[in-house]
């Protein structure tokens, strides 16, 4: 539409709305994105200030009192919660905080290393299957359809079993050969249709390399697309690790809070009415999903305009 | 029949953007009478479609019609008062639109019959079979499909049948109004021909008004009975065609009808300003084909041809055909892009395929290309100079950054563009000719030997065509290019030429000067090009006697003889063609 454009009355307002459109051109600046990344630090933060002012030594069984409920609320033995332990203790005389303290954080970490792994993966096979095509496409395409209808947690529950008690990062890893699949098939996708378009072709006719077209004239392109699919990847990976906690597997001796809800489960707080003890992680786990859900969202509206609003 | 069958008055449609309010259609008074054929002409953005779209009440969101009335029919039905479901009921059985791209607008999983019979059940609840049956087989006899069609998926259609399908689902409930936007803007001119001819003629059947929506003069002239002229959402001009045509008055009319380049009018460019120097280096044939030909699958895309281009002194070889000719897919041969199925492509004495890593830079700057789509060409992701800037560094012509800056400021300068406005922008802050131009800088800056300049305005508005066409000529004129013109318009190729070369299914079907074989073709196949280009001459003919019928069979006919007709030679390009 080439339009005139409706003069402003005043100077004032000109500015004014200068300024709100300045907020609406930087799609960063998107009040999602700024909310879900601010709980995701939230946790970071917990983890970090949790160790400098409070004992991570609590996390131990016995270091405390069994079963003291929160402070400001009273357990069936008529016990008052007590600030030496502001979250109560578990049925092991563990505090509760220093367990969200420790075991929040690993929970993010398994998450974010899982899907690190499983993003460079479906990076790498994504360009390789997009680019060169013939039979290392067929290969490549042929096996992420066929993981995708394998479902994780089987596999998993299988192989922990066999391993016995295994590390954080090692979790990662396993979780990470279940996440490769749809960032490499998103790639794949993206990158068949951008070989063909007109600013390759130039590239190429520009005598670029194939790397160069691959990382510099491709990749930036996928950005936002990469960003969603990481942190969509991340939610998922989380799912998988505490759900794996929750069955009493996974790692044996780190406190994470799928270990701690299997604990819980286990010693029959549930009947014995000790809602702090399963409550406080599944609360902090919410808070983690809201945070991603909502990063989630931003994003998609910073790669899709239609999605923002004209405020 | 002189009752109008819509009435503008005063109609403003705004679009409230992030950048402020846009008035896309400012205050356009118009009435239509029933049985009158009115074409909407005008660039893009210029508000045509927005209009058509506001008299169906289907605006895109978030625009509005911010004033004036319209009025639909002999009983003067206000159409912005309708609520939304007596709006339903208007929409196709008092008016119809045939929209842009109808091709793509038919359910693929449905049966042609089927998408016509929902048409009618929506307006007029259940009804018969046996009469649905009867209505939508007259409803196709009216577009001359046979009955058949109606069984039949869109898939099996081609493209020019599926455009008629969606004018009889236009027409099947009688409207008294027919939107049509650009309905034949994918198709090639013999096609284009008979969809047209078929439109108004169901049109003439039926008595309804109808708007053509269109950005061709010729079209134009030689369809409709009315032209209105929009520009930047005015109505600039309004009247009789042949008046219009014949002596416009506003001076954006003159310029649109004047963009339009005839066959053996007067030329649009600039005589030769000078002996242009030749880039040459080597004795041998800057490009050659020995025996090229390329096969997809079952389809062969290019017969077996041989050419030669001696580039000593610069021409422009014009390689002209339809959609499926196999031009582009010389193109991309001559680009490398693409492996011959058989034979060679040489470029200077080189097998292009078998290029050591060297000789292929050497090879990516001596050919150089001018891409169709002008929106595609640029990556979104950084400024319009990375596109200028990068090969110019690649192929090691910088002598430093400022260096690089300085011949980006005179390559824009050359094609018309203001450097400081344009280098440091994002390719979606410029029109598509602004593109496009940067586009033939960027040629004009690596200094080519060649360049490949397939379908270059083909998207660009029609009043910047000659422009950008007279950049590219200025290439072969001051800079000694040798220029591969592939293209599906003959006038440009006309003027343009030293040699033409009309490719027909993958073969030359007629080939020499171009005065000689689009100035007097001999060629069937070069006649029926000619004749379906529809001019912007009212005492020309379009619609011959000929009916469309004929010419299908026509060119099946010549597809499988594979005829060449030689023409001429000139200095300096050598063609032969291996008849079946």
């Amino acid at each position: 539409m080439t339009a005139s454009i409706e003069p402003t009355p005043t100077a004032a307002e000109a500015r004014k709305t200068a300024r709100q459109m300045r907020r609406f051109d930087n799609p960063w600046l998107n009040p999602k994105l700024f909310w879900g990344a601010g709980l995701l630090l939230g946790i970071v933060a917990l983890g970090i200030l949790g160790r400098i002012f409070w004992d991570p030594d609590l996390v131990f069984t016995g270091s405390a009192m069994l079963k003291l409920p929160p402070v400001g609320f009273e357990n069936l033995r008529g016990q008052a919660g007590t600030l030496a332990n502001p979250l109560g203790t578990d049925g092991g005389g563990r505090d509760v905080l220093a367990l969200l303290i420790i075991g929040a954080p690993n929970s993010l970490f398994v998450g974010v290393l899982a899907s690190l792994i499983g993003m460079g993966l479906g990076i790498f096979l994504g360009f390789t299957a997009g680019f060169v095509g013939g039979r290392t496409d067929d290969v490549i395409r042929v096996l992420s359809d066929v993981m995708i209808t394998i479902p994780p947690l089987l596999i998993l529950v299988v192989f922990q079993s066999a391993f016995g008690d295994v590390s954080l990062t090692m979790m990662a890893f396993l979780i990470a050969g279940f996440v490769w699949q749809s960032p490499t098939r998103l790639i794949r996708a993206q990158v068949l249709s951008m070989r063909e378009s007109g600013y390759v072709q130039m590239a190429r006719l520009s005598g670029a390399s194939t790397f160069h077209i691959m990382f510099r004239e491709m990749l930036p392109n996928l950005v936002p697309y990469l960003f969603g699919s990481f942190i969509a990847n991340v939610t998922t990976s989380i799912v998988t690790a505490v759900g794996l906690e929750v069955l009493g597997l996974g790692p044996q001796r780190i406190p994470t809070l799928g270990r701690t809800i299997y604990e819980a489960i286990n010693a029959g707080a549930l009947i014995q009415n000790l809602w702090w003890w399963w409550g406080i992680p599944t609360a902090l786990l919410a808070v983690m999903f809201i945070g991603l859900l909502l990063i989630n969202l931003g994003l998609d509206e910073v790669s899709n305009p239609r999605l923002r609003k004209l405020s | 029949m002189t009752s109008p069958v819509l009435t503008l008055k005063d109609l403003s449609i705004d679009f409230p953007t992030p950048t402020g309010l846009v008035h896309a259609v400012r205050d356009v008074s118009l009435t239509i009478q029933s049985g009158r054929r009115v074409g909407f002409i005008g660039e893009s953005g210029s508000g045509k479609t927005t209009t058509a779209l506001a008299i169906m009440r289907m605006l895109a969101e978030p625009g509005r019609v911010a004033g004036g009335s319209i009025a639909l029919g002999r009983d003067q039905t206000d159409v912005l008062s309708l609520d939304e479901e007596a709006m339903r009921k208007t929409r196709l059985s008092r008016v119809s639109y045939i929209p842009q791209g109808a091709m793509n607008s038919l359910n693929p999983v449905m049966r042609i019959e089927n998408q016509l019979w929902d048409g009618i059940v929506a307006h007029e609840g259940k009804t018969d079979p046996g009469e649905l049956k009867r209505r939508s087989d007259a409803a196709l006899a009216s577009v001359g499909l046979p009955a058949h069609t109606g069984r039949l998926y869109p898939h099996e259609l081609s493209g020019g049948m599926k455009q008629r399908v969606c004018i009889a689902l236009g027409v099947i409930l009688t409207p008294e109004l027919i939107i049509a936007d650009e309905p034949t803007s994918a198709l090639d001119v013999v096609t284009q021909r008979h969809v047209m001819q078929t439109l108004t003629k169901v049109q003439a059947e039926i008595g309804s008004g109808l708007i053509l929506i269109g950005h061709d003069m010729g079209l134009m002239a030689q369809s409709v009975d009315e032209l209105a002229v929009l520009k930047d959402g005015e109505l600039v001009e309004h009247g009789l065609t042949r008046q219009i045509i014949e002596s416009p008055e506003h001076p954006y009319t003159q310029e649109l009808i004047h963009s339009v380049p005839l066959v053996g009018g007067e030329s649009f460019l600039s005589p030769a300003i000078g002996a242009p120097s030749s880039q040459k280096s080597s004795a041998e044939p800057l490009l050659e084909f020995r025996e090229v030909s390329k096969v997809y699958g079952a389809n062969t895309a290019l017969h077996p041809m041989s050419f030669a281009l001696d580039g000593t002194v610069p021409q422009i070889i014009s390689i002209v055909g339809q959609s499926g000719s196999g031009k582009s897919t010389m193109g991309s041969l001559m680009l490398g892009f693409n492996a011959p199925t058989s034979g060679e492509v040489l470029f200077e004495g080189k097998d292009v395929s078998r290029l050591s890593p060297a000789e292929r830079l050497h090879f990516r700057k001596d050919v150089q290309a001018v891409f169709q789509d002008p929106y595609a060409c640029f990556n979104p992701f950084y400024r319009v100079n990375h596109a200028l800037k990068f090969p110019y560094e690649r192929f090691g012509l910088s002598k430093g950054a400022a260096d690089t800056q300085r011949a980006m400021e005179d390559a824009c300068v050359a094609v018309g563009l203001d450097p400081d406005l344009i280098l440091g922008r994002y390719p979606h802050q410029l029109s598509g000719g602004q593109r496009q131009r940067l586009i033939v800088a960027r040629a004009l800056m690596l200094q080519p030997k060649l360049l490949i300049a397939d379908e270059p305005v083909s998207m660009v508005d029609a009043s910047l065509r000659a422009t950008i066409l007279k950049n590219i000529y200025d290439l072969k004129d001051r800079y000694g290019i040798s220029i591969l013109y592939i293209t599906h318009d003959l006038a440009t190729a006309y003027h343009v030429s030293d040699y033409v070369i009309v490719l027909y299914h993958g073969s030359v079907a007629e080939a020499g000067p171009p005065k000689e074989v689009i100035g007097a073709p001999r060629h069937p196949y070069t006649q029926l090009l000619i004749d379906s280009i529809p001019w912007p001459d009212m005492n020309r003919s379009w619609g011959t006697s000929r009916s469309a019928d004929d010419d299908v069979l026509a060119l099946k006919k010549m597809a499988e003889e594979r005829k060449t007709i030689f023409r001429g030679e000139v200095d300096g390009f050598t063609l032969r063609s291996f008849a079946a």
